[in-house]
């Protein structure tokens, strides 16, 4: 978002005589909101600036207090004034503003029932604030055609009142090509030049940024139902690491289906996501009500099957929830006189407390994160890094800030796409601070923009073209090594007293980019450099780790920055999974799959074993084999899962686990904050939280147990805790307490007995419909509702409603504020964090001096000849690469086949072709892949989607010649 | 005393007055069209289902007895995938007919209805849906609203344009 100038001088206004303190700097209407007074307005947008395009905004200026009359000005246009005297009640300003949206309106289609975006319309909002209630225009109304926009966005032309918003928003702020005005004077129309799918993956954003329905979310469409009717809580999105906060909108279906969730929006919070999501994060949520859902516990046919297809997969049989927990305390009850071992595979993408729950009742000699040997290692070198007192993680507003962006390897546009979008708007810091000195205001955004020309310089290092490409000053393509000699040369460049600095030999990145580059660096004053695990490459991080260290040394060198903290170094370093980072604070570097594998393999002890996967696919994690092996060396398979994977095939036992917005957890973030996320709704069927069963489970073993306590204290003691808990704030606490980095647990939200005031928070807003009938099909008596164990909250309209008063509030309204517009009112002032305090604490990790450890390089290439073999180099897809989100129906509807990308020549000297089917094999193991072929790719790599559907990566980074074959048709 | 007297000096007298009440159900009383009673769900003039599902009659609702689902249709018409009124909990205030934008919702008058089960209380689409326009006659909310449905497409509603074409220079 712009920043509204540094200056925090304060200026007095008159405002229908009164008087204002405001923020200097800002204009008129952000000024006006801030104070909350209802100001319509609609191409003006926080993030967005100024254009003054609606006019809705007008409001009457007086040269002095002896003025009688004042002239119109538009408020967003108009800087706000030390001593001016304005005024929003005038009837001059009344009947302009009247006139402005009644002349919107002539061609606007009345369709009101039949439009998603009714009930939460700033188009209605305005209207009904402006007092235009009788149309009188009698004329024809101007009508549109629709385009098809692809399956996440539903295209109501007729709506448009013509703001602007939504391509200042696609081609401005996000930087997408494909939608425009088009036409001209009142037929202009946004869309595209022709039907087709939205190539940008911001496009969701649109729904929320269009002040009216010409953009809505067709997956929400499809299980519509009105704003006021969904029950909301703040969550945080489980498809990457960035932590986004997001307000996911469930209701309960009055058929019975189990299907409850509805839409995910956006939840502003100022350092991580503002007013933007992703469309994984937005249109992922499908998953939650995919048909791979599991609803209920479920257990594998113990009778032989004569001639199955199913092969090594299970045939399953639900089970009562009561049965499940007995089966599973049986197991524990061996485990505790010692008769068994039982092995816990946690998640990346579960909570901390799930993931603790686990741990609690394996032991943590038995806990396994379920990351292979690569994985892992990289999430720990990425801690190690973090916690150097040189470096820190930038928010987005401090990306959004920097003078200078490196980008080292990772393809933040689809890995980290939130961190992407900041990026971009980095590109335009110069630009802005040129507007500075020029004395224009940020928020003038059509000024700014005239200075074209002014780029922050950004380098891209990647390895395959990128969406960041044409923000870039500097693109450079190459495989992992030579990024690392690039980022090598570039610390060296900046500590080196003097001394001829040579340019490493990148194909494309000649002499003179390299001095500019390292003349760029020299002057920046706040460089962020981005880089990540994506491309699977130790060294590559660790040669990102140097440069910030070498960036934090010149800092405070050359800019005498006093304070430690703007000493520190810009890094951030994009983790692959909603909660990698918290998961990496629970095991050790050693504790992953491939070592349990290989412990697995070297053990011949004839102990009955069980394999307990919580929330993690082992065969999205180790190459089929492997985990055919690890499955096969086991005789018991229990795994708590969302969705049906290929591990749940094999499963002896299947507890439904809760999704992300059905249960109350803590994921870490990239950056190292840790988030609470509530239950947004209860779940359907027998889902609950994976602790919640691990608990009663440990719980029931107790009392099968009670008789022999065989077995030694300590299991006994850690089985009884597991047992006692009933809330997971029980659990945040004893994690706390257990590991000082996550000292911060004990502090991140209220327990759940913790109310305001005596109330709970209400998750139904205060206009909630149908409580009374929803159910009345099978029950004419009203439900009680189902109590929250976990937070002080209530699945009712019972409670505090509105957002300022409880930070657990996710529902945006106010009075004549139905739209998310709303999130103004609960803001000190446009753009600023809001007045309920988003939750999230940095976790408390010990500064520690980070020390480059050759040893734990990557794998050398094999070969010297490099025409013999090929670099694996992955790539991600937004659509395609998340776990879960692959799941939803939408996003699997516009995903790729897993690919594989090569040179030409290189394409050439295999004689393949593109877009045939190849088959890479590794130790056994099959990959087949579509051929791809691109010249922006390095020579002698292949760029190997990663992250697809079920689909391990390939453990080896480098592949012989012979690997490769063509594949079946 | 004297109250009593009067009192019963006061029975006596209502003796000979006419009486109010009458013998019902032998004989129905008059009960004017606009008489808020048993709700019903209407058809437009061309017999399609009035209601499009917007809500608002639901959010209306002061006991929140009406529950209802909104799907779309392959003509692209929304419609309620189910429409469940529950009479044990509904007050006959008529908010819901007056919040109504599309004349699909009204009410009758018809207050006969007695259960011995309040389960049989709960009304579906099924039951609440009748085969007329009930008070108002003509109107039929897809032709004035712009929204493309079968048989109506772009600019053919009530005071629409014909579409613009936009790669034209429409001068």
């Amino acid at each position: 978002m712009l920043k509204a100038g540094n200056a925090q001088a304060m200026a007095t206004i008159t405002i229908d005589n009164r008087q204002y303190e405001v923020d200097d700097g800002q204009n008129l209407l952000s000024a006006c909101l801030s104070l909350k007074k209802n100001l319509p307005y609609f191409c003006w947008h926080p993030a967005l600036g100024s254009v003054g395009a609606c006019r809705q905004c007008a409001v009457v200026l007086f040269k002095d207090a002896d003025d009688q009359r004042g002239t119109l000005v538009m408020s967003c246009m108009t800087p706000v004034k030390d001593g001016a005297i304005y005024s929003i009640d005038a009837p001059t300003a009344q009947d302009f503003r009247a006139g402005i949206i009644e002349n919107l309106m002539t061609n606007h289609p009345h369709d009101c029932p039949v439009c998603e975006e009714g009930g939460e319309c700033h188009l209605q909002d305005m209207t009904l604030m402006s007092g235009h209630t009788q149309r009188r225009f009698q004329g024809r109304k101007r009508t549109h055609n629709n385009q098809y926009l692809g399956p996440f966005i539903n295209h109501e032309m007729n709506r448009c009142i013509t703001c602007y918003r939504c391509v200042r928003f696609y081609r401005d702020h996000a930087g997408g090509t494909d939608l425009q005005a088009l036409g001209r004077n009142h037929q202009v129309y946004f869309g595209r030049q022709e039907d087709g799918l939205l190539d940008n993956g911001f496009s969701g954003n649109l729904v929320e940024v269009c002040p009216t329905g010409v953009f809505t979310d067709k997956t929400y469409s499809r299980h519509y139902v009105r704003k006021w009717d969904l029950q909301t809580a703040p969550s945080v999105c489980e498809h990457c690491a960035v932590g986004c906060n997001t307000a996911p909108g469930a209701r309960r279906d009055g058929k019975g289906d189990p299907r409850q969730l509805r839409r995910v929006t956006n939840l502003f919070h100022r350092q991580i996501n503002g007013y933007f999501l992703c469309d994984r994060g937005r249109f992922g949520y499908e998953y939650a009500n995919s048909a791979a859902r599991i609803y209920t516990p479920q257990a594998a046919l113990t009778q032989p099957l004569i001639q199955t297809t199913a092969g090594s997969a299970k045939v399953h049989q639900s089970l009562s929830p009561a049965d499940a927990v007995a089966r599973l305390a049986v197991t524990i009850a061996q485990m505790r006189s010692g008769n068994r071992r039982v092995i816990g595979i946690g998640s990346s993408r579960s909570s901390l407390e799930n993931n603790f729950a686990l741990q609690t009742l394996v032991g943590r000699e038995h806990f396994y994160a379920g990351l292979d040997e690569r994985s892992l290692a990289l999430l720990k070198l990425v801690d190690r890094i973090q916690r150097d007192p040189r470096v820190h993680s930038p928010g987005t507003p401090e990306i959004e800030r920097a003078d200078m962006v490196i980008v080292l390897g990772e393809d933040i546009a689809d890995t980290a796409p939130r961190i992407a979008l900041a990026v971009r708007q980095a590109a335009r810091s110069a630009q802005i601070a040129r507007a500075g000195e020029l004395k224009i205001p940020a928020w003038q955004d059509d000024s700014v923009r005239q200075l074209t020309g002014i780029r922050t310089p950004l380098l891209v290092a990647s390895a395959e073209r990128t969406d960041l490409d044409d923000i870039a000053s500097c693109r450079v393509r190459a495989a992992p090594e030579q990024m690392v000699a690039l980022a090598d040369v570039l610390a060296q460049a900046l500590t080196a007293e003097s001394g001829e600095i040579h340019a490493p030999d990148i194909a494309g990145l000649d002499t003179g980019e390299f001095t500019a580059l390292v003349e760029q660096l020299k002057q920046a004053r706040h460089p962020v450099i981005v880089s990540g695990c994506g491309l699977q490459s130790q060294e590559l991080l660790q040669a990102a780790a140097r440069l910030a260290f070498a960036v934090a040394g010149h800092k405070e060198a050359n800019h005498r920055q006093t304070d430690s903290r703007e000493a520190r170094a810009a890094l951030y370093l994009a983790c692959p999974e909603a909660n990698s980072l918290g998961l990496a604070q629970l095991c050790d570097a050693r504790q992953n799959l491939n070592q349990l594998h290989r412990e697995r393999q070297s053990e011949h002890t004839p102990q009955p074993t069980t394999l307990l996967v919580m929330e993690a696919d082992l065969y999205r994690q180790l190459p089929a084999s492997v985990a055919d092996q690890l499955c096969a060396g086991v005789d018991e398979i229990i795994q708590l899962e969302i969705v049906h994977n290929r591990t749940s095939a094999r499963a002896d036992l299947i507890l439904p686990a809760a999704a992300t917005p059905e249960y109350e957890g803590t994921l870490v973030n990239s950056g190292g904050l840790a988030q609470r996320h509530y239950a947004v709704y209860e779940g359907s069927g027998w889902i609950q939280a994976s602790w919640r069963w691990l608990a009663d489970a440990a719980a029931a073993s107790g009392e099968l147990a009670g008789a022999e306590l065989s077995g030694d204290e300590e299991t006994h003691a850690r089985l009884q805790s597991l047992a006692r808990w009933r809330h997971v704030t029980q659990l945040s606490v004893a994690l706390a307490e257990s590991y000082p980095e996550l000292a911060p647990l004990a502090e991140l939200g209220p327990d759940w007995d913790q109310t305001i005031e005596g109330q709970k928070t209400a998750r139904q807003p205060h206009r909630y419909s149908g409580r009374t009938a929803i159910q009345a099909e099978r029950q004419v008596a009203e439900y009680k509702p189902l109590p929250d164990d976990d937070a002080p909250m209530a699945f009712s309209m019972e409670g505090i409603q509105f957002a300022c008063q409880s930070p657990l509030q996710a529902n945006n309204w106010a009075p004549g504020w139905n739209s998310n517009q709303a999130i103004h009112c609960y803001q000190p002032k446009p753009g600023a964090a809001r007045l309920g305090h988003s939750s999230g604490q940095p976790l408390a990790r010990k500064a520690v001096v980070f020390h480059s450890d050759s040893a734990a390089g990557d794998a050398a290439r094999p070969t010297a000849d490099p025409s013999d073999g090929f670099r694996i180099l992955p790539l991600y897809r937004m659509f395609g690469s998340g776990e879960l989100s692959n799941y939803a129906g939408a996003i699997a509807s516009v995903t790729e086949e897993p690919f594989a990308v090569f040179h030409p020549q290189d394409l050439e000297l295999l004689s393949l072709t593109a877009g045939q089917q190849i088959a890479i094999t590794e130790s056994g193991d099959r990959w087949q892949l579509l051929a791809k072929v691109s010249d922006t790719i390095p020579r002698h790599c292949i760029g190997v989607s990663t992250g697809f559907t079920q689909m391990a990566s390939i453990p080896g980074a480098y592949i012989e010649r012979e690997q490769i074959a063509p594949g079946d048709a | 005393m004297i109250s009593i007297l009067r009192s019963l000096w006061l029975v006596f007298r209502h003796l000979f007055t006419r009486r109010v009440t009458v013998e019902y159900p032998e004989e129905m009383p008059y009960l004017a069209p606009r008489y808020r009673g048993r709700i019903v769900l209407t058809r437009d003039p061309d017999g399609d289902e009035r209601c499009v599902a917007c809500n608002l009659c639901a959010v209306a609702c002061p006991p929140d007895c009406i529950s209802l689902q909104k799907m779309e249709d392959a003509d692209g018409r929304w419609r309620p995938e189910f429409f469940r009124i529950n009479f044990s909990r509904c007050i006959m205030c008529g908010l819901c007919e007056d919040a109504c934008p599309t004349y699909a919702i009204q009410l009758t008058p018809d207050f006969e209805m007695c259960e011995y089960d309040r389960q049989n209380m709960v009304y579906e689409k099924e039951d609440l849906l009748i085969n007329g326009p009930g008070k108002y006659h003509e109107y039929s909310f897809y032709r004035h609203a712009g929204k493309t449905v079968s048989g109506k497409a772009k600019g053919e509603a009530a005071g629409e344009a014909k579409p613009v074409n936009v790669k034209s220079l429409n001068l």
